[in-house]
C-alpha cells in the first residue's frame, strides 16, 4: 500500500513536471506580436547601425569605395594617441560635474516645491513644462545673444549694478560655465513630473507618524521623502549622465568647440572627424567608444534597478 | 470563469498581428521603393544587367533601355538644387526648371533641397550611403577634398567634348583639374577683399581705403572715434578663423602649408609669415582695440554688424554688394578695396567659387544627362535671362562671372565703378586658400582663439603648439598614407 502512494505521488509529481516542461516551451505568440514592431525598428534603426559602426570603425573608411583599407583597431590606438580627444574626454567630464552641480538638482527642488503647493498645482505644473517646448537650438541662440560682450542682455543689467562686463563665451575660464548655466533656469521638464509622481506616490500614513513624532518639513524630506524617491533619482541620474556624455547641439551652437577647444566634447570630435576631415573610420571608432560608454552606465542602471527591486 | 478583463486572446492576436502585418507591408513597400532606388544605384554602378534583373519600370531607367535604340531612353538624374522657399528668385528658378522638362523630354530630373547651412554634413551623409546626387555643387575648398577622395567624377572627356568648353573664361577650370583631369564645371567665382562702409569713413576724415598694415590699424582707431558705438574692423575668430587669417599670412609673405613636389604636406605654421601675421592679429585686439569684443562670432554676425552699421570695416568677396544691398544698405555706402600690404608689401586675394560636380558612380547615360543639365544652366540665354529677372526684382548680381558670352556689365548697372574697379584691382594678384585647409582647420583656429582672447597668450608659441599638434595627428598620417598609397 505504503509502495502503491509512493509510486501515485511520484507519478503525479513527473506529470506535474512535464505540464511545466509543456508550459515552459510553449511559444506565446500573442506578446511576440505585439513586440515584434518595436523590435524590428529598434534593431534597423539601432542595432543596425552600432553594428555598422563598429564595422566601419575597422577601416580606413573610404565613402566612395566602401570600406576601404582593413585597419583593425588601428582607428582606436589613433584616436587614443591623439591629445585631442584627451582634452574632449577633459571637457566632457567637466561638463559632466558642472551639470551635475547645476543643472541636475533642480528638477528635484522644483517638484519638492511643487509637492507641497495646494493652490494652483496643475498650473505650476504646466509652467514648468512651457520651457520644455522651447525648441533646444532656439533658446540656447536666445542665451547666445544675451551672452554677447558688446551688447548682450546680461552684460547690460550687470552694468547696473556695477558689476562687469564678463566675457561670457569670450573667457576661456568661463565658456564651460556659461554652456551649463541656462539648463539652470530651463528647469527639468518631464522630470519635474517623475520626481513630483513619486514624491506623491509615497504614503500620506508615514508623513502623518513623521508629523506626530515631531519630524519638521525639513526632516521629513530628508528621512521620508529623499529616501522613497532614490530609484527615479538614480535612473534620472544615469539618463541624465548619458544625455551630458553625449551633448552636442547646445555645445555645437554656442561654441563650435571653441574658444581654443575650451568647449570641445567627444560628440562634437565625432562630428568634426566625419564631416570636416571626411574621417569616417576614427569617426565611427570615437561613437563605438562613447557607445560603450553609455553602455556601462546602462548596465549600471539595470544593477541598480536589481537592487531596488 | 474568466481571469483577464479586455479583450479576449483571439482578439489580441488579431489587433497584433495587424499591426505587425501593417508594419511588414509597409517596410515591403519600403522594399519595393528600395527597389525602384536600387535600380537607381544600380545604374550608378553601370551595372545594367543588373537593373535589368531588378526589373524596374523601363520607362524611366536609362540601362534598362541601354540597349533599346528604338525608343528614346529616359534618363532620371537626381540634383541637390531646390531652391530654398524664401529664396526671392524661386519662381524664376522652378520656371526655368519646367523649361528644361520641356525642351528635354528624355532626361527626368528629381530636384533635391540643397540650400540647408549643414548641406555639407547631408551631402557626404549620402554620398558614405551610396545616395550621392547625380549633380551637386561644391565650393572650392570642399573640391579639393572630394576630388581626391574621388567623390567628384572625372568629366575631362565631357568637358573636352563639349562646343560650351571655350566659353569659360580661361583658367576657370583651374580650381576643378587636378594631374590635368577636370572634375568640375565652373559655377561661379569671387575674389576676397576689404569692405568698408564708406559712410562712416568720411565721418572719420578718411577719403581713401587703407592700403598698409598700420594704415589699416590707424583708420580703424580713426572711425571708432569719430563713430561712437562703431568697430573699426570686424574680426573672425570664430570656427573659420583660419579662412580670413590665411589672408594676413600672405600678405606677410608667406603661407601655412605646402605641397611638396613629392605630394607631401610641410606646415609653415610657425613661419616667421604665419607668427608676423598672428602678431598683427593680436595687436588688432589688445594693442589697437579696433576689433569687436565677441571675437568668436561667426561670419554671419560680422556680416550683419557690417550692413546694419555697426562695424566699419570687414573682409569680404566680390559677392557682398549683392549681399548687403539685399540686406538693405545703402550702395552709395559699400566700398571694397584690395587686402592692405602687409610687411612683404604684397596683399594677394584669395580666389574662390563654386563648382557642379558630378557622381563617379552615375551610369554614364546618367553623367552625360546631368553634365547635358549643368550646362544648360550655363548657358547664354538662361543667365541672360536670370540677370534681367534679378535686375527687374531689384536683386544683385554678381559682378564676376565665369563665362566669355555673357555680359555681366548690363545687369550690374547700380554697382559703383570705384567698386568693380577695385575688385578687378583685387583679382590681379590671386591666391588659393591653403592646401589640406579642411583637414587642419580646427588645429589653426585654437592659436587664433588663443591670442584674440588672452593678452598674455604668445603668437609664436601658440603657432608652435598647434604646429606640433597638427604635425602628429593630421600631417605624419597623410604623408604616410601618401608614401603607401593609401590617398587617393
Amino acid at each position: 500500500m505504503g509502495n502503491q502512494l509512493e509510486l501515485k505521488q511520484d507519478t503525479v509529481i513527473r506529470e506535474q513536471t512535464q505540464t511545466r516542461t509543456r508550459a515552459t516551451f510553449k511559444i506565446r505568440w500573442t506578446p511576440i506580436l505585439f513586440l515584434l514592431p518595436s523590435l524590428i525598428v529598434f534593431f534597423v534603426f539601432k542595432y543596425y547601425l552600432i553594428f555598422d559602426a563598429i564595422y566601419i570603425s575597422l577601416f580606413n573608411y573610404d565613402i566612395v569605395n566602401p570600406p576601404g583599407n582593413f585597419v583593425g583597431l588601428g582607428n582606436y590606438f589613433e584616436f587614443l594617441k591623439s591629445a585631442t580627444f584627451w582634452v574632449a574626454m577633459k571637457n566632457t567630464l567637466i561638463f559632466f560635474v558642472l551639470s551635475v552641480l547645476i543643472v541636475f538638482w533642480v528638477p528635484i527642488a522644483q517638484a519638492l516645491f511643487l509637492s507641497q503647493v495646494k493652490r494652483w498645482n496643475a498650473f505650476y505644473r504646466v509652467l514648468y513644462q512651457i520651457p520644455g517646448v522651447l525648441p533646444v537650438v532656439a533658446g540656447v541662440l536666445l542665451w547666445k545673444w544675451m551672452y554677447n560682450p558688446d551688447r548682450g542682455l546680461f552684460n547690460y543689467l550687470l552694468a547696473k549694478i556695477g558689476l562687469g562686463p564678463y566675457g561670457w563665451l569670450n573667457d576661456l575660464h568661463m565658456t564651460k560655465l556659461a554652456i551649463v548655466l541656462p539648463g539652470f533656469f530651463t528647469g527639468g521638464g518631464i522630470s519635474v513630473l517623475l520626481y513630483y509622481a513619486a514624491i506623491k506616490s509615497i504614503s500620506a500614513e508615514l508623513f502623518e507618524a513623521a508629523k506626530i513624532d515631531g519630524c519638521g518639513p525639513w526632516r521629513r524630506m530628508v528621512i521620508i521623502i529623499l529616501p522613497n524617491i532614490t530609484f527615479v533619482i538614480l535612473i534620472q541620474f544615469v539618463g541624465f549622465m548619458s544625455g551630458v556624455l553625449l551633448s552636442f547641439d547646445n555645445i555645437f551652437v554656442m561654441t563650435q568647440g571653441g574658444p581654443a577647444d575650451a568647449s570641445l566634447v567627444v560628440a562634437l570630435m565625432i562630428q568634426r572627424t566625419a564631416f570636416v576631415q571626411s574621417r569616417f573610420g576614427i569617426s565611427a571608432a570615437l561613437s563605438f567608444f562613447m557607445f560603450i560608454v553609455i553602455a556601462v552606465l546602462t548596465i549600471v542602471q539595470f544593477r541598480l534597478q536589481k537592487e531596488d527591486d | 470563469m474568466k481571469k483577464h478583463g479586455g479583450i479576449n486572446k483571439p482578439a489580441s492576436v488579431l489587433v497584433a498581428a495587424t499591426i505587425v502585418a501593417g508594419l511588414l507591408s509597409a517596410c515591403g513597400s519600403e522594399k519595393e521603393d528600395n527597389a525602384a532606388g536600387a535600380n537607381n544605384a544600380a545604374t550608378q554602378t553601370n551595372d545594367a544587367a543588373a537593373n535589368a534583373n531588378a526589373g524596374t519600370d523601363a520607362s524611366t531607367n536609362a540601362a534598362a533601355n541601354a540597349g533599346d535604340n528604338a525608343a528614346d531612353p529616359v534618363v532620371e538624374i537626381t540634383v541637390w538644387d531646390q531652391p530654398s522657399p524664401d529664396d526671392p528668385g524661386k519662381s524664376f528658378i522652378e520656371e526655368q526648371f519646367a523649361k528644361f522638362d520641356a525642351d528635354h523630354p528624355n532626361i527626368k530630373v528629381k530636384h533635391v533641397e540643397a540650400w540647408q547651412p549643414d548641406v555639407r554634413e547631408k551631402f557626404l551623409t549620402a554620398v558614405a550611403g551610396g545616395e550621392g546626387p547625380d549633380l551637386s555643387s561644391a565650393a572650392f575648398p570642399d573640391m579639393q577634398v572630394y576630388i581626391p577622395k574621388g567623390i567628384a567624377a572625372d568629366i575631362t572627356d565631357m568637358v573636352n567634348n563639349s562646343p560650351d568648353k571655350d566659353r569659360f573664361i580661361d583658367g576657370a577650370f583651374n580650381l576643378a583639374s587636378k594631374d590635368g583631369k577636370i572634375y568640375g564645371i565652373p559655377n561661379d567665382m569671387y575674389t576676397s577683399g576689404l569692405i568698408y562702409n564708406k559712410k562712416l569713413f568720411a565721418n572719420a576724415g578718411i577719403a581713401a581705403p587703407p592700403k598698409t598694415w598700420e594704415e589699416f590699424a590707424a583708420d580703424a582707431q580713426a572711425v571708432q572715434a569719430k563713430n561712437p558705438g562703431v568697430t573699426g574692423f570686424d574680426i573672425l575668430g570664430m570656427d573659420w578663423a583660419d579662412w580670413h587669417f590665411e589672408y594676413y599670412v600672405w600678405q606677410a609673405g608667406g603661407d601655412l602649408t605646402e605641397q611638396l613636389p613629392d605630394g607631401t604636406a610641410k606646415l609653415d605654421f610657425t613661419s616667421d609669415a604665419a607668427v608676423k601675421a598672428l602678431q598683427y592679429y593680436k595687436d588688432l585686439k589688445w594693442k589697437y582695440k579696433v576689433t569687436q569684443k565677441n571675437v568668436v562670432q561667426d561670419i554671419g554676425e560680422n556680416e550683419k554688424d557690417f550692413y546694419s552699421g555697426r562695424s566699419a570695416m570687414i573682409i569680404g568677396t566680390s559677392d557682398s554688394f549683392t549681399n548687403f544691398v539685399g540686406r538693405g544698405m545703402d550702395p552709395a555706402d559699400i566700398g571694397f578695396a584690395p587686402f592692405p600690404a602687409g610687411p612683404s608689401g604684397k596683399a594677394p586675394a584669395q580666389v574662390g567659387g563654386s563648382f557642379s560636380m558630378l557622381n563617379p558612380k552615375s551610369s554614364p547615360e546618367q553623367q552625360k544627362a546631368a553634365f547635358e543639365y549643368a550646362m544648360y544652366f550655363m548657358s547664354k540665354d538662361y543667365n541672360d535671362a536670370l540677370g534681367q529677372f534679378k535686375v527687374d526684382n531689384g536683386l544683385g548680381v554678381r559682378p564676376f562671372t565665369v563665362l566669355k558670352d555673357f555680359d555681366v556689365t548690363q545687369y550690374i548697372k547700380d554697382v559703383p565703378q570705384d567698386y568693380l574697379d577695385a575688385v578687378n584691382e583685387s583679382a590681379k594678384d590671386q591666391h588659393l586658400e591653403y592646401f589640406l585647409k579642411s583637414s587642419l582647420s580646427s588645429y589653426l583656429v585654437k592659436p587664433i582663439q588663443k591670442v584674440l582672447l588672452d593678452q598674455n597668450a604668445d603668437p609664436a608659441t601658440e603657432l608652435k603648439k598647434a604646429q606640433e599638434l597638427a604635425q602628429k595627428e593630421v600631417i605624419d598620417k597623410y604623408n604616410a598614407d601618401l608614401k603607401s598609397g593609401a590617398n587617393k
